[in-house]
């Protein structure tokens, strides 16, 4: 068992943070999500710097790095509340290397910036075991997806199609015209889209497996995004009420201010365990469905708990939105309902109930 | 990062198994039941030596105390492993009287009183709590007073448990009344049959029979003072880092899940079948996993000899808390069932192990440093919150 992070996982984590922290000022975010833009410019920069490859294999010019270190790049991303694709184009990106061919040419192109594919998999039904959008024995597809995230920007869909095996993936060019994207407003103030797919030429990509595949390392990653929601809302509670005064003394010295911030720290702690064994399990192929959904169920439950807290310890202040607390509630509760809800995963869960307890 | 076990810790796992298997008859369990994890019956006794031949229970002392110096870890998949069988891998005459002794006694006091423990012919009380000193240990009021070959005790202590089935008592008591509360406080060593002493039952919440202790005019003698004079509160506070890891474990709670499923599948298969049980067993799995993430966290962090105060807390705290809520879930999933003690016999399920856990459940919230206290350790040494 080692927890901690290698020495160059270390040295990654610490170029990133520096990296974003410099080039992602919140009130560029802000910009953002007022204009309802994806930042392009954090994105073209990220690829020029080389981070998106980072779980790729050398020989695409990757950093023959993980999940782990994919996991990195999405909570250090997710820290500074950018807008920006990383989760979907990694969840994406690795299951066409890793569970589909052909696709060799668009990947080098999504290194490089110049193209991004985002999965489009839920509908009407919201679920991710039934699907009602089809594919003909040409590839060409007809239906409808929701949610799907930072539509606008990519360049391809990775779409969740059934076909005559079952469902599938399938990569669909999203300048056609027969792909209609009509932006949603969400609480999370990401971009998101529902997309019509009226007759939209696809490839096939790959089969069931491969949709379980993008299913769970999406599931997995997106728990580091709330894990990085979870730690930025505690470390900025910390601070606040370190300096913050009442009745002649900072909050923090105030023992129920102290107890809540324990009860976020220990949520931040079980979180960060559960999120990286995920993604330490699924890179070396042992994870199993239920210990996806339960790191994802336990996030979930537990991003309320940490980022309400924090804004019961900030007052007032807080919830006025010059503050940056608002950024982590709000992103954090929407990936909480992102690729599986606490109750979807639980229902998962206990479809193992009769299995031994896992306690080593 | 790795998110497994390396294989000498799953092959040391599977050598304890076998062990426990060997070991875990109904006549073992019936004793341990009834003494009250004292040790001492003719069973546990012969297993205490099974156990002491194997080296498990000092495997983790250093070498100069009598140990094997092997990683901490080695100790947390014991005691996990232990705990999930409910086998019995020493009380605190070994985890804590012991390691006090070999650290802080004299060569003496050590060849006095460590050859008995390690056989069984010694076991200790520990006599720290009184009335008016709890989580504020340092309060105590158990005066000591020097007379000519020793000292003279006066005073009363409660939770002096397993005193009635012990040799020893293992005491803190007040030497100086100036100064700093803390730097008052011996430690000695005393006879529990010395005159002066009595001994009242108390039993608890849990069925469990704790004692309060009464001194009048005890007399203790010199060689039985343990460390310097008023040096006591140093040998309280410390503990072999070691110790520290499984101290809230995952083994027992996975337990109470998997006896609780056992139950549902053979006396109430209709209602493991319905959704809504399922969807509480799947929160009761979810819940165990973010438990044994942080007793896993505060273990590797031991066994690196890294000390992080927060991550003990954070497991001490999860553990103790998730006792009474998985336990509560059990039993409302029982229905009525959930309620009978083992004594219902065949109607009760488990032998009424998740009520019994569920009525000890709050010792280990307020023992051991309440979670309160562990709560303020976590914003001031973990998160940095000022004090």
């Amino acid at each position: 068992m080692e927890l901690d992070l290698t020495e160059t996982q270390e040295l990654l984590r610490d170029t990133l943070r520096g990296f974003l922290e410099a080039e992602v000022p919140f009130s560029q975010v802000r910009e953002c999500e007022i204009e309802k833009k994806t930042d392009t410019r954090l994105w073209a920069q990220l690829a020029e710097q080389g981070y998106l490859g980072l779980p790729f294999p050398s020989e695409m010019a990757g950093g023959d790095g993980g999940l782990v270190e994919a996991g990195l790049l999405v909570e250090e991303v997710s820290r500074r509340a950018a807008l920006v694709p990383i989760v979907e184009v990694m969840a994406a990106s690795l299951t066409l290397k890793r569970k589909c061919s052909g696709a060799t040419q668009l990947l080098e192109s999504v290194l490089s910036g110049s193209a991004i594919v985002v999965p489009a998999v839920l509908e009407a039904n919201d679920s991710f075991e039934s699907f009602a959008l089809e594919a003909d024995a040409e590839g060409v597809l007809r239906g409808e997806k929701f949610f799907v995230d930072y539509a606008e920007a990519a360049s391809h869909h990775l779409v969740v199609a059934r076909d005559a095996k079952g469902p599938a993936l399938y990569l669909v060019d999203s300048a056609a015209p027969a792909v209609k994207c009509e932006p949603i407003e969400t609480m999370g103030r990401t971009p998101q889209s529902r997309v019509r797919y009226d007759g939209a030429a696809g490839t096939r990509a790959g089969g069931a497996d491969a949709v379980d595949y993008l299913i769970q390392i999406a599931r997995a990653l997106t728990c580091a995004q709330i894990l990085a929601c979870m730690d930025s809302s505690l470390e900025q509670t910390v601070a606040y009420t370190n300096v913050r005064e009442q009745f002649g003394r900072p909050l923090a010295t105030f023992q129920a201010v102290q107890h809540h911030g324990a009860n976020m720290g220990m949520h931040c702690e079980s979180s960060r365990f559960l999120t990286y064994e995920a993604l330490d399990c699924l890179e070396r192929g042992d994870a199993t469905e239920e210990q996806v959904a339960i790191a994802k169920a336990s996030l979930s439950r537990a991003i309320p708990d940490v980022v309400m807290t924090g804004h019961q310890l900030h007052g007032g202040q807080g919830y006025i939105e010059e503050n940056d607390l608002y950024f982590f509630t709000i992103r954090g509760k929407d990936r909480a309902l992102a690729w599986g809800t606490a109750e979807e995963c639980l229902e998962i869960v206990a479809r193992s109930a009769e299995e031994k307890s896992r306690w080593l | 990062m790795e998110f497994r076990w390396e294989p000498e810790y799953l092959a040391f796992r599977d050598e304890i198994e076998v062990f426990i298997h060997e070991w875990r008859t109904p006549e073992l369990l019936k004793e341990q039941r009834e003494r009250e994890g004292a040790g001492g019956g003719p069973i546990l006794t012969r297993y205490y030596e099974a156990l002491q031949e194997k080296g498990w229970m000092r495997m983790c002392w250093p070498p100069e105390l009598g140990g094997q110096g092997l990683n901490p870890t080695y100790r947390f998949i014991m005691v996990e492993t232990m705990e999930y069988w409910q086998m019995p891998y020493g009380n605190l005459t070994y985890t804590s009287v012991a390691p006090a002794l070999a650290v802080h006694g004299n060569e003496e006091q050590k060849k006095r009183f460590l050859p008995g423990i390690w056989n069984g012919d010694f076991t200790f009380a520990i006599g720290y709590s009184e009335p008016n000193a709890g989580t504020d240990l340092a309060a105590l009021r158990t005066r000591a007073e020097k007379v000519e070959g020793g000292w003279i005790v006066q005073g009363q202590k409660i939770w002096t448990s397993l005193a009635e089935q012990s040799t020893h008592i293992w005491l803190a008591v007040r030497t100086d009344t100036e100064g700093p509360k803390h730097a008052g406080i011996s430690l000695m060593i005393v006879e529990t049959k010395t005159e002066g002493i009595t001994i009242r039952p108390l039993p608890t919440l849990s069925g469990f029979v704790t004692y309060e202790t009464f001194y009048d005019n005890v007399f203790i003698p010199d060689e039985n003072l343990i460390g310097p004079l008023n040096g006591g509160w140093n040998i309280i506070m410390h503990a072999l880092n070691h110790e520290r890891v499984g101290l809230s474990p995952t083994g027992n709670l996975a337990r109470n899940y998997d006896l609780l499923v056992d139950h549902l599948k053979n006396k109430a298969p209709e209602k493991l079948a319905d959704p809504v049980v399922r969807n509480r067993l799947a929160e009761m799995r979810m819940e165990l996993q973010r438990h044994r993430a942080l007793a896993i966290r505060n273990a590797v962090t031991i066994a690196k000899d890294d000390v992080s105060p927060g991550q003990a807390s954070m497991a001490k705290i999860s553990g103790s808390e998730l006792r009474y809520r998985m336990t509560n879930m059990a039993m409302d999933l029982l229905g009525r069932t959930g309620s009978l003690t083992a004594e219902a016999g065949e109607l009760a399920a488990s032998e009424g192990r998740q009520q019994g856990n569920w009525r000890s459940s709050p010792i280990l919230r307020f023992g051991g440093g309440t979670n309160e206290v562990q709560r303020s350790i976590i914003a001031a040494r973990h998160l940095g919150m000022s004090r």
